[in-house]
């Protein structure tokens, strides 16, 4: 199978590039997302196992509540992402970033993946700002949560539904 | 563009004190491992799994990505820039193979 997946060109905005990714990846996106949703491993040379959104909110924050964000939390997100291999997403926290109260973690999760986590962002105080961006992949229609956690421990969370119309095999 | 090539892009002006956005993007195909009725198919299993970034060799930002994140992943994130200097960028996979890029920052 060819593995060549066009290049989301993050650099040059706009020119045509969800065409481009479209017409390149349609036909791997749509082979792959035949099987399972991919999982999300370290390097241990074989995927983890299936993991429901309940445990992996476990497993990351233990039983601390997630708050409401209001508007301390700005995440972008597509309302429709026509191909679930690449759906790009921003979040910027509007928090300060002190030396002793900072945004210590962003967390992008998707509960219908096979394995939720997406990615997770550690920040220092150095960083200035809370705001980062990724391109992420998504196997389904689903709600994506973006998470900060503070350095005092306080969680914030957003949370907006991407549709997905082609499949993009994320975990 | 061959595996393992990172650019990374700053913006055109910098004064001492801004916050910078750097983006940062390398090429690789994020290979996943493919299953039906539960067995894999596809055995390639190789994706970048760490991200780390240092100015002036203080470590700034980390990033922990899994396979749900896009082939030739693109990560942005920011930095407060005091001192011109040196921002690195190092991609682990699971191959334990490492990428590196770095660019410049002058006021």
């Amino acid at each position: 199978m060819k593995r060549k997946l066009a290049q989301p060109d993050m650099f040059s905005n706009g020119r045509r590039r969800t065409l481009r990714i479209l017409g390149a990846s349609g036909l791997v996106a749509g082979a792959l997302s035949l099987g399972l949703p991919m999982p999300a491993g370290a390097a241990t040379g074989m995927p983890e196992p299936d993991e429901k959104i309940a445990d992996t909110l476990k497993r990351l924050f233990g039983n601390r509540p997630l708050q409401p964000a209001g508007d301390r939390i700005k995440f972008d997100a597509p309302i429709i992402a026509e191909n679930g291999a690449v759906v790009p997403v921003r979040v910027d926290v509007e928090l300060p970033m002190a030396k002793d109260d900072y945004v210590s973690n962003i967390y992008i999760i998707s509960d219908k993946n096979r394995r939720p986590l997406n990615a997770q962002f550690s920040l220092t105080p150095d960083s200035g700002k809370a705001s980062v961006a990724t391109n992420i992949r998504l196997a389904s229609t689903t709600d994506v949560r973006a998470i900060a956690e503070t350095s005092k421990g306080a969680l914030y969370e957003v949370k907006r539904e991407v549709k997905v119309t082609v499949g993009g095999c994320g975990g | 563009m061959s595996t393992g090539q990172v650019r990374i892009r700053l913006p055109e002006k910098i004064k001492a004190g801004d916050v910078v956005t750097v983006r940062a993007l390398v090429t690789h195909p994020m290979e996943i491992m493919a299953f039906k009725d539960g067995k894999p198919v596809e055995k390639s299993y190789n994706f970048i799994h760490k991200v780390e970034a240092a100015y002036n060799g203080r470590k700034v930002f980390e990033a922990t990505t899994t396979q749900a994140v896009s082939q030739n992943p693109f990560i942005s994130f920011q930095v407060k820039v005091d001192a011109p200097g040196v921002v690195k960028i190092l991609f682990h996979d699971t191959q334990g193979k490492i990428y590196e890029g770095q660019a410049e920052i002058k006021f």
